[in-house]
């Protein structure tokens, strides 16, 4: 359909008629669709990105035709959605629902459908069905009847045309294509070729932006942080939509509140694992705000999402949300990493961690804090990972103590022991301590029966006390 | 005559002034965990500590292997919670305040997965009691854990519905001066320092005898 090679102009630099391959067989489908009620250039700009977004529901290629149009090719949609009229009923029912006076139309190529979209809003008419073609061999005569006016070409060219007495396409067609390059330029022939499927320029796809941000105003000033919680619900759902269009997932949250005289307060919000349901940024960012004091009354609030990252098997929530039967427990079965971030926005980031043990013989030196928590999906029943009594000499305390403390005197019993360890005369921290499980005597003033994990430095021979056996 | 030697036992007893002490607070197929000691074990209804409810530890001091009671039974349920039913994961353990840092390697010594323990460090003991009943009501906690100095009535019965309503384990570890209030916890214990040895009280049992319990030789 397409050619495979651009042809050499001839002499007058009109590009020469190309031929159509396969008959009449279309290979591409556009819809294109137009919001006469958008003129303002700039606002029309960001409501365009918006309904890119919308649009993208539907295929992946979004195109945005300034000043008020969108194209999308939908093609490679048609099976999913069934047929070409249901799917384009579909995206006409996804602007009414945004309550947006929309004209649309369907047609092998990307201009045939925009002109007559223009069209059909230049009528004005929206009960009218659109126009789908899908035929090739239908286009020119759908197209014959359209005014020149749906091209939207500039000015100078339509008063030429209009002075030469073309009113529709149609006549446009039948003049000769050497005549009408030399009159209005050749960028004039190679649009009915693109109209008419001759051609194909590419479009330049609308690519969405890597961070979700959006913003609300409030008309009063809010004072009581609780309220901004329900200001906060739309925004949030635009962000798990967002997410939910990308495939995407965040771990971070800004939210931004505007006051009239202060800076803006900024609200961090860190989540334990990468998300992209709505219900746990709903819940970290409400538990934020219940804790929020403000500084002064808030006008205004911009949600600002972290980088987006891809969304793994492991950090969807959705199998960990069905959790199995449990007789008599209630309905309520978080995840793991929602419960963290509750606690976490509560608490304090630090404030929740896991331990882990490091091979290492000195013991304070032997574990570590853990603040990434593992996911669910990591290896669960895999044995190896859990050291099921590594069977390490002699048995390590509950507690360890900060610091070993040194003891007073020796009241104890020494039950179990020595253990003798060495290690470390690499980095300067060496130990050489024997290690005992010892038990306080009796005719001590306090803790009788207290097990202790006691040890004597080798060479001061000092007692010291290093943890206790809850 | 005859007609009441034919009444059998089963009518005896299901007249409604015949009341049977182990019925009032069987509770339907709630599992136990074994103490991983016999003598205990015995005392305990069920055999062991019951889930779903709230356990209440009075001690004054530490090292008197209160946190080793419950280990065999921590271990237990992890691995029992973790396997079952292959989507959802109740197998965490939740530390909440712990006078001390849980040190990690005696806790692989004895079985526990490090990778599902959760430590907590509030700032205040409102703060520790509102993580407690969050953790113990979202049902993916296998066992809470909370230390705390001193809480009233009300914070006690809440976690005792949290407890329930998630299905988790639940001990409290208190100062023993607590002992003598009321408290809506299922089960009871008291450990002080003997002579030799801890000595072990069951202040309160649903559905069992209280009293000392002799460990014995453990």
């Amino acid at each position: 359909m397409h050619r495979s090679a651009p042809q050499p102009l001839k002499a007058d630099g009109v590009p020469p008629t190309p031929q159509i391959a396969g008959g009449g067989r279309v290979s591409q489908l556009w819809y294109a669709v137009v919001f006469p009620e958008l003129i303002d250039a700039a606002y029309s700009a960001a409501v365009l990105q918006r309904l890119c977004l919308h649009a993208q529901t539907f295929t992946s290629f979004v195109s945005i035709e300034p000043p008020n149009a969108l194209l999308l090719e939908i093609k490679g949609s048609l099976k999913l959605f069934g047929s070409l009229e249901r799917l384009h009923a579909d995206i006409d029912a996804c602007w009414r629902r945004l309550a947006l006076q929309a004209y649309s139309a369907a047609a092998p190529s990307t201009l045939a459908a925009l002109w007559l979209a223009r069209s059909a809003a230049h009528t004005g008419n929206p009960a009218d069905r659109p126009p789908v073609i899908d035929d090739l061999g239908a286009l020119p005569g759908h197209l014959a009847e359209m005014p020149i006016a749906c091209t939207a070409w500039d000015i100078a060219r339509l008063e030429t045309l209009r002075a030469m007495g073309v009113t529709r396409i149609g006549e446009l067609l039948r003049l000769p294509r050497a005549g009408l390059a030399r009159r209005l330029g050749s960028d004039t022939v190679q649009d009915l070729d693109m109209a008419l499927a001759r051609q194909f320029a590419p479009r330049r796809a609308f690519v969405p932006r890597e961070r979700f941000r959006a913003r609300c105003d409030f008309e009063t000033e809010i004072e009581n942080a609780a309220y901004l919680e329900k200001a906060l619900e739309p925004l949030i759902g635009r962000c798990a939509q967002f997410l939910r269009e990308r495939q995407a997932g965040i771990q971070a949250l800004r939210l931004k509140l505007r006051h009239r005289a202060e800076p803006a307060s900024c609200v961090h919000v860190g989540l334990a694992s990468i998300t992209s349901e709505r219900r746990r940024l709903t819940d970290v960012l409400t538990e934020k705000l219940t804790q929020l004091e403000l500084a002064a009354p808030v006008r205004g609030m911009e949600l600002i999402s972290g980088s987006l990252r891809p969304l793994s098997a492991g950090s969807l929530d959705v199998f960990a949300g069905l959790a199995g039967s449990r007789a008599g427990a209630g309905d309520r079965y978080d995840s793991l990493p929602q419960l963290v971030e509750r606690l976490r926005a509560r608490l304090g980031e630090d404030a929740v961690y896991g331990v882990a043990s490091i091979p290492e013989h000195r013991p304070e030196a032997a574990w570590r804090r853990v603040h990434e928590l593992p996911l669910p999906s990591a290896s669960r029943a895999d044995g190896k990972m859990i050291e099921r009594g590594a069977g390490e000499g002699m048995p390590r305390p509950v507690w360890l103590l900060d610091a070993p403390q040194p003891l007073a005197s020796v009241p104890l019993i020494l039950e179990q022991g020595p253990e003798r360890i060495e290690s470390g005369w690499w980095d300067g921290k060496g130990v050489a301590r024997d290690y005992y499980v010892a038990r306080r005597t009796p005719d001590a003033h306090r803790s009788h029966g207290a097990k202790l994990w006691v040890f004597q430095e080798r060479q001061s021979k000092r007692w010291y006390l290093h943890g206790m056996f809850a | 005559m005859d007609a009441r030697e034919s009444s059998s036992l089963a009518d005896v007893l299901a007249d409604a002034r015949v009341w049977k002490l182990k019925d009032a607070s069987a509770a339907p197929a709630r599992p136990v965990w074994s103490t991983g000691k016999s003598a205990l074990d015995a005392r305990l209804p069920g055999g062991g500590w019951p889930t779903a409810s709230l356990i209440e530890v009075l001690l004054d001091d530490t090292g008197l292997g209160e946190v080793q009671l419950f280990l065999p039974a921590l271990v237990e349920c992890q691995r029992r919670m973790g396997q079952d039913g292959s989507a959802g994961d109740v197998s965490w353990l939740v530390w909440i305040a712990p006078p001390h840092e849980p040190y990690a390697p005696a806790l692989a010594q004895q079985g526990i997965d490090l990778t599902r323990l959760l430590v907590v460090r509030p700032t205040s003991a409102t703060e520790a009691l509102w993580a407690a009943e969050q953790a113990l009501s979202s049902g993916i906690c296998a066992a809470v854990l909370l230390w705390l100095k001193g809480t009233d009535d009300r914070w006690l019965r809440r976690l005792k519905l949290a407890a329930e309503a998630g299905g988790a384990l639940g001990v409290l570890f208190r100062p023993e001066r607590h002992r003598f209030e009321s408290s809506p916890a299922s089960l009871r214990v008291l450990m002080t320092q003997g002579e030799h040895e801890v000595r072990l009280d069951l202040l309160k049992v649903q559905g069992g005898r209280p009293g000392p319990v002799d460990l014995g030789g453990s």
